[in-house]
């Protein structure tokens, strides 16, 4: 097989009949930013809970470093690197942005029922380096003045940059985004593309929910347009801004 | 009743129920799990001491036996903990609550049916007055509650912790970030099983007896009221909701001896109960006792080292 | 041993009657209001108790005691839904807050009766002994709640499919926000339902008390089969309720014909509607409620 990172094989997802993806079928390569449009209900976000492991594809497969994860346990596939930030952010609100932070990190070793009782000396000694490597990672999405108030107290925008950097957290191979910038101020948000484009440019892959265009022209390298559950077409930023059948698609919703 | 031994009673009992409240905090505080049938672990371990202390094994072993079988049973219990919404699975684990029940009632080849069978005190000293019976009593049980406290707290502030919590909170945002909710809910019940399994070996050994009438549907109510009342995910909460449940109880009975009521007080007290009830969950959901934040030494520490520093910079 | 198999088929008619008509309160309110009203249970003995009350100490007879248990339980169940289940659910509280203030409000129910009634059982007096009809031991009581529930669940199928407010309650239970986009007062139709299911309860109650006795505990002693119905035939689901009731009064009466047979304890019969409902619950929550119209 070839080296792409994910490749994603005619799956199709159907609800009660009515099929929310069908037989969608995409790569992503290792590094780089790649875009995902398409108007509301076109099935991005039940294509994203697929590869997630939120729901078992009914048709197709889906590889993550050529291994096949279409049938795995969400927390399996967070393992192997593949980490998501939704578009509507799922914090845990009773703990505080730090403890939000900490529960992304990896390989944690008091998550064992064992170790967290009595062997405590080892994962405290985890846990510093593990939050000085949160508070960069606040810094970066400018919550690092927050970083011990409750999660509950963050406004909209400021929630939606802790779900990006839990996710960042995470030490991920691959991040699917789904609108990682709605909600927030603009300025804010080209600097948090900077930012990730910087990040990918070290080996982070990135599948990004995106509607504007411009963002996209600006930072990512390929898109793929999804339409009524199926993949329309795809190519570089530009051929798709240039393509007559893409806006035919968000204009025929309406 | 002699007074100091009807207060050292209700030490003990504090003790007791402490421990089964500190184990439904465990499940429902931390871990978001609504266990309605916690009085069905009790009896599990209540049994299971009954009948093994019968064959001459010593305390230890059965309370130990106790805790593995009620885990036993918790960890069967997890299985469909997992796929069932909170209000099925309490109507279920209810139901299966009064199954046990209904088994231990009628199989009196089992442990007498209804009338039950005595058993033995973990420990006594020949000739000992009923206040040193309770003393030593107050003894063992406080032993075990102590483990159990430190056993749930040291837990609750832990990445452990951390991670139940946030399945409680959002149980597909916590798998996704790699917590697999069915490890730790198992785990869990276990826990939390065990524990009420060894409070239910307490419980008979100090009662000198064992009966199916002792393992009502209201036990469990009554804990979720001590757990509802004190502070869920509050370890001091819980146990200060032991406290006042029981106080309460025993209160109203003596009340009866000195004051003329319209009312009487057993009904009095459930009717109070459940007034209390209803005013905690209207005005005061979280309980007397917010829940814990998770202080872990090196969360402590990036705190305050990070207020030093910045009020040294400003 | 030998079996009166048309005896065990009319017991599980009256088992299945009995059930029916304290279920379908349950099931109803359950279904609209989203959580398990553990005081439906006090609502049934409350019931009994009122029917006592008006045919014993006030002298008036069995038929205005059902039509005044009936009223009254009624109101009492609306105003538990106004008074404290509504108020809990605007502050947020979960399921599981609400089942606790229901099992809360139960216990203040049951032991105000029991401290105006006290916890001695009480009977029904003029209730007619038993007589054959047959290859039938029956009493008329029996009758009288086979026919009780056949008129209830006519009466409520009309209510439901031809009345305004019946097609609210439908509309109401299966799309809460459709309905109240559409302009019907789901508020009210909370309240019609509490207020209904309630009544229902009052009456299963009298019907129960009259059968065997009457004390603080007699909803307790029946809520368990009755929330099984209300599971197995789909919560919310008045028709998958009619199937439920019948399917556990068949499998109880037909279930001790069994435990004798196999010389196993007949107390384990309470057992058979506990066994139903956990079976229900872990391989199809839903009930039968796939088999019938959504109502």
């Amino acid at each position: 097989m070839e080296d792409v990172l994910l490749r994603v094989k005619e799956v199709s997802k159907h609800f009660g009949g009515v099929y929310a993806v069908n037989g969608v079928s995409l790569d992503i390569n290792h590094g780089g930013i790649c875009g995902l449009v398409g108007p509301n209900g076109s099935g991005k976000t039940t294509l994203f809970n697929t590869i997630l492991g939120l729901h078992k594809p009914d048709q197709g497969e889906i590889y993550f470093q050529n291994e096949s994860i279409s049938h795995l346990a969400p927390h399996k596939i967070y393992e192997r690197g593949l980490v998501n930030a939704f578009q509507i952010p799922r914090l845990f609100y009773s703990l505080s942005v730090m403890d939000n932070m900490l529960v992304a990190a990896r390989g944690q070793q008091g998550d064992r029922l064992f170790n967290s009782l009595f062997l405590r000396a080892r994962w405290q000694e985890q846990e510093k380096g593990l939050i000085e490597q949160a508070l960069d990672i606040l810094e970066l999405v400018e919550l690092e003045p927050w970083a011990f108030t409750p999660a509950a107290e963050l406004s909209g925008g400021q929630r939606k940059l802790l779900e990006l950097g839990r996710a960042l957290m995470a030490k991920p191979r691959l991040l699917l985004l789904d609108e990682p910038a709605a909600g927030i101020n603009p300025v804010l948000g080209k600097k948090i593309f900077q930012k990730l484009q910087a990040l990918s440019a070290n080996g982070l892959a990135l599948f990004v929910v995106e509607h504007r265009l411009e963002i996209l022209f600006e930072f990512a390298s390929w898109v793929y347009v999804m339409d009524k559950g199926t993949i329309a077409f795809a190519g570089h930023p530009q051929a798709i801004i240039d393509n007559p059948a893409f806006y035919a698609i968000y204009l025929g919703e309406e | 009743m002699d007074p100091l031994l009807y207060v050292l009673d209700l030490i003990v009992f504090i003790g007791i129920f402490g421990m089964v409240s500190l184990s439904l905090n465990l499940e429902f505080g931390f871990a978001g799990l609504a266990n309605f049938g916690k009085v069905a672990f009790f009896l599990i371990g209540a049994y299971t001491y009954a009948l093994l202390s019968q064959t001459g094994v010593p305390f230890y072993f059965c309370l130990i036996a106790s805790a593995i079988v009620s885990a036993v049973f918790g960890l069967l219990i997890s299985l469909p903990a997992l796929r069932l919404r909170a209000d099925y699975l309490a109507i279920a684990v209810l139901a299966f609550g009064e199954i046990l029940r209904l088994i231990v009632k009628s199989e009196d080849w089992l442990a007498g049916g209804d009338w039950g069978v005595t058993v033995a005190p973990a420990i006594s000293i020949a000739g000992a007055s009923h206040r040193v019976d309770a003393l030593i009593n107050i003894g063992l049980v406080y032993f075990c509650l102590l483990i159990c406290f430190l056993l749930i707290q040291l837990l609750a502030n832990s990445p452990y912790g951390r991670a139940i919590r946030a399945i409680r909170e959002d149980e597909v945002a916590a798998e996704v970030l790699g917590k697999d909710r069915a490890k730790f809910k198992a785990q869990a019940l276990m826990l939390g099983s065990a524990m009420a399994g060894v409070a239910g070996g307490l419980y008979v050994q100090y009662q000198y007896s064992v009966l199916p009438g002792m393992f009502m549907p209201m036990i469990t109510f009554t804990v979720w009221i001590m757990v509802l009342l004190g502070g869920p995910g509050n370890n001091w909460g819980v146990l200060l909701g032991a406290t006042l449940v029981e106080v309460f109880e025993r209160g109203t009975n003596i009340a009866k001896d000195y004051f003329v009521l319209p009312i009487d007080p057993s009904n009095l007290q459930y009717i109070l109960f459940g007034a209390l009830i209803i005013f905690v969950l209207l005005y005061r959901p979280q309980g007397l006792l917010k829940e814990s934040t998770i202080r872990s030494k090196a969360q402590r520490l990036a705190y305050y080292g990070r207020r030093a520093a910045k009020s040294k910079g400003s | 041993m030998t079996v009166n198999w048309i005896q065990v088929i009319f017991n599980s008619a009256v088992t299945g009657s009995l059930y029916l008509i304290g279920a379908v309160g349950l099931t109803l309110t359950y279904g609209l209001s989203k959580f398990p009203n553990f005081a439906h249970a006090e609502l049934i003995t409350l019931g009994a108790f009122i029917g006592y009350l008006v045919a014993e100490q006030l002298g008036l007879g069995l038929p205005l005691a059902l039509l005044v248990s009936f009223l009254f339980t009624g109101i009492v169940g609306f105003l538990s839904c106004r008074g404290v289940f509504q108020p809990l659910a605007k502050r947020g509280s979960s399921i599981i807050h609400l089942m606790v203030a229901s099992i809360a409000l139960g216990f203040i129910f049951r032991h105000g009766i029991g401290a105006i009634w006290t916890w001695k059982p009480l009977y029904f007096t003029g209730i007619g002994s038993a007589f054959d009809l047959g290859p039938l031991r029956i009493t008329h009581l029996w009758l009288w709640l086979i026919f009780a529930a056949l008129a209830l669940s006519l009466a409520m199928h009309f209510f439901l499919m031809y009345t305004k407010m019946g097609k609210a309650i439908r509309a109401s239970s299966s799309n809460p926000d459709l309905a109240l986009a559409s302009g019907i007062n789901v508020d009210r139709v909370i309240w019609v339902t509490w207020f209904i299911g309630a009544g229902l309860a009052a009456i299963a109650g009298v019907f129960r008390g009259a059968d065997t006795q009457i004390w603080p505990m007699t909803g307790w002693d029946i809520i368990l089969p009755i929330f099984a119905v209300a599971i197995l035939g789909g919560i919310g689901n008045f028709y998958g309720a009619i199937a439920a009731s019948f399917i556990i009064g068949l499998a109880e009466n037909f279930g001790v014909v069994g435990l004798m047979a196999m010389g196993v304890s007949t107390t384990y019969r309470i057992g058979i509607a506990f066994f139903i409902l956990i079976v229900t619950l872990i391989v199809k929550p839903q009930g039968l409620a796939m088999m019938f119209r959504r109502a």
